[in-house]
């Protein structure tokens, strides 16, 4: 089973710090949002490459990442 | 674990040769890491007497302490080594990304000395250093040097690399560049990219992915959570940015009120820096007209400059590292009068004022075009757009003639020519080229010198001591003087700085007259303000943390919980207090004279003005700064501390700890 960043945006800061974890920059502050009334950009995975490490759970001060078991879709 | 790497990068760009080494514990206690590190190893290293432009200088990056440890507010980057715009201690910062990277490549800082025969840049991913031609980039922006620089080394490498490179005034040496980051964003103040640019050094690139280390990682995370949380509700309804010039009317007149930090936070989360332009227009807080103006000179510009016109074209807000707050934004300015960009970072406070109010511009695009082309080209706003305006009374006053300005009108508020004469600035191109190398330097060269703005060399930020006489302390006594962020009285009244400092005085209500009184009081203050900026500076830490306050950006209570200490906040200020007088005894190493810096004339209230809320106002700086200096343990005539101060410090035993 591999595991992937799920994201709660709702406790999301836009701090960056899960991103600039990641070992691969697999993932970015790219996803564009809205923070209350504020646009903001919220981490997503940017590229393939995720290795389900976890750092970016890890680092998150607010957490709001968890790391979830996902399959690879057989096609 | 602590969260300090242990280690710094030394290399030399005159032979090649780098080398990693330890730095002991007792260093990292005594002064943190940041500016703290820097102050250590470069009064060390630096001999006395070194060219700042010379292979002898050295260009020191530091992450602060706290840089990765899971606080908020703490991904500043510092930049420091011998100013060439003013002899002395030189040092600037700035955010993105850049802090964390360097502590992912396993260091807290890089030092860089020897000067390369060719342009190089410096690349390192944490395994191996190399120093690499830079042939391609050299002549770029900065922002076209970032992105050709990603454009052939993200394929390459594990993780997206960060840069910090100089663009076109940092390679031409002029004296008021910075270096750069994040597409525009500038470490800009003391002439460092001009360092930079001597060295032939075009960028750092830094790709590591070293983890970061903090003692109890849950402790400084539920900080965090608690502050996020907080700001996560901080909202302020659309449009009252109209009512911040008449705000500032108000301002002007009333009484020092101690503020909440959680305005602050408000304000900038809601505006950013630029939120202040109106505020800074009426109040008197922002210099207008060279210094030499009031409000009545610029009717209305405070709704030219009002921050619902920025917000307006905001894409996305922009957050430094470990930043919940966000006060940077991204702007569409496409389509633009005098825009030739597509986007561009908000301009900040200072750049607005700068080429607002201070040359009477009433172009809120052609700020837009400025902020980008300074930007990218790595040069410092505030320090431009005061050498700017010097340019224009100068030649309103018949000092400068149409020839000697290459035929340009330099009237106030002709939008045209000061857009012209930045182009020039940059490109050292005629006119601009005296202009590239800061006020002092042009005033030398071309007369005017009562109109040039500068403290010791550098050109002051944005704020007015007058308005501020705090400010005006600060701008004089810091060793890298002229810089307005060491400390204010409106910033000292928001962060409550008594409640962790036993001899910091509490912030009360008082007339502004009280503040330009060389009590031991306001001594307190100023010396309070410069330790605990100095800590910030240490640990990585942004100002506007500060701002928020101590109660709402816990940096006492983070610092314990990252390195595993249990220290009270006497002892940290006094880590602050360590730093600055480190700062203090590079200059005077360096021949650095405090005592023959002063204020400007005009903005020590010689004459003072005769209209607007700074009406009347003359400052007693000179006898404030003595003050100052006896409260820090320094002599009060000449700057210099004094042997018992730096004993009492430990200094002596701290410099003779040497990195392995």
């Amino acid at each position: 089973m591999k595991k992937r960043p799920k994201f709660d945006y709702l406790y999301c800061v836009s701090c960056g710090i899960c991103a600039q974890a990641c070992p691969v920059s697999a993932l970015g502050m790219a996803k564009e949002g809205k923070a209350g009334k504020y646009r903001n950009l919220f981490p997503e995975p940017v590229k393939e490459g995720c290795i389900g490490c976890g750092l970016c759970a890890k680092a998150c001060p607010m957490g709001a990442i968890e790391m979830e078991d996902y399959e690879d879709d057989p096609r | 674990m602590t969260s300090f790497a242990g280690k710094i990068l030394c290399i030399d760009l005159t032979t090649g040769v780098s080398e990693t080494r330890s730095v002991p514990e007792a260093v990292y206690e005594a002064v943190l890491a940041g500016k703290g590190l820097a102050a250590w190893y470069l009064y060390a290293h630096i001999p006395a007497g070194a060219d700042p432009l010379g292979p002898e200088n050295i260009l020191c990056f530091a992450a602060g302490a706290l840089c990765g440890s899971g606080s908020f507010l703490t991904g500043r980057w510092t930049v420091a080594c011998k100013s060439p715009l003013t002899g002395g201690w030189g040092d600037a910062n700035c955010g993105g990304l850049f802090a964390p990277a360097i502590k992912q490549c396993g260091y807290d800082a890089i030092f860089v000395s020897g000067v390369s025969e060719k342009p190089v840049y410096l690349f390192c991913d944490g395994r191996k250093v190399e120093v690499r031609d830079a042939a391609p980039y050299w002549g770029l922006d900065a922002t076209e040097a970032e992105n050709a620089l990603h454009r052939d080394l993200d394929p390459v490498c594990r993780k997206k690399p960060c840069v910090a490179c100089i663009g076109q005034a940092g390679e031409k040496l002029s004296l008021i560049s910075g270096i750069c980051n994040e597409g525009g964003r500038i470490a800009a103040r003391s002439g460092v990219g001009a360092v930079m640019g001597s060295k032939r050094l075009k960028a750092v690139v830094l790709a590591g992915t070293k983890p970061m280390g903090c003692a109890d990682p849950e402790a400084v995370k539920a900080l965090s959570r608690e502050l996020g949380r907080k700001l996560l509700k901080m909202t302020m309804p659309s449009g009252l940015g109209v009512f911040l010039g008449v705000g500032g009317r108000m301002m002007g007149h009333l009484p020092y009120l101690p503020l909440d930090g959680s305005l602050t936070s408000l304000m900038f989360k809601e505006w950013g820096t630029q939120g202040n332009t109106s505020l800074a227009i009426t109040s008197g807080d922002g210099p207008i007209k060279n210094w030499g103006g009031t409000p009545r000179d610029v009717r209305l510009m405070d709704m030219v400059y009002n921050p619902e016109h920025i917000n307006r074209i905001e894409m996305a807000k922009y957050h430094c590292y470990s930043c919940p707050l966000g006060c940077g934004g991204k702007l569409n300015i496409r389509g633009r009068q005098h825009v030739t960009f597509d986007d561009t970072h908000k301009p900040e406070y200072e750049t607005i004022q700068a080429f607002g109010a201070l040359v009477l511009n009433k172009s809120r695009d052609s700020i837009y075009e400025i902020n980008e082309l300074l930007n990218r080209a790595g040069m410092d706003t505030i320090s431009a757009g005061n050498t700017v305006a010097w340019a224009v009374e100068c030649y309103e006053k018949g000092i400068l003639t149409r020839e000697q300005t290459d035929g340009l009108e330099l009237t106030w508020g002709n939008t045209e020519a000061i857009l012209t004469l930045v182009h020039k600035m940059i490109d050292r191109e005629g006119f601009g080229d005296a202009l590239a190398d800061g006020v002092k330097q042009a005033s030398e060269k071309f007369g005017g010198t009562e109109y040039a703005m500068h403290v010791g060399g550098q050109e002051p930020g944005m704020h007015d001591a007058r308005n501020d006489p705090q400010l005006g302390v600060h701008y004089v006594a810091e060793p890298a003087p002229g810089k307005h962020t060491v400390g204010m009285g409106i910033q000292y009244g928001a962060m409550s700085l008594c409640d962790i400092c036993s001899w910091a005085p509490p912030a009360k209500l008082h007339s502004k007259k009280d503040d330009i009184e060389d009590t031991e009081t306001m001594a307190l203050v100023s010396k309070a303000n410069a330790c605990y900026t100095m800590l910030t500076d240490g640990a990585g830490g942004c100002y506007y943390g500060q701002m928020m306050g101590v109660h709402m950006w816990k940096l006492v209570d983070y610092l314990n919980a990252a390195e595993g200490w249990s220290y009270d906040g006497d002892h940290y200020m006094e880590v602050g207090e360590r730093i600055q007088t480190l700062r203090q005894l590079f200059n005077v190493k360096q021949g650095y004279d405090p005592a023959a810096v002063a204020l400007p004339r005009r903005m020590a209230g010689d004459p003072p003005l005769s209209d607007g809320p700074l009406k009347g106002i003359t400052l007693r700086n000179r006898e404030q700064v003595s003050a100052h200096w006896k409260a820090f343990g320094w002599d009060e005539r000449t700057g210099v501390p004094l042997p018992e101060t730096v004993a009492r410090l430990g200094i002596p035993e701290l410099l003779s700890l040497e990195g392995s």
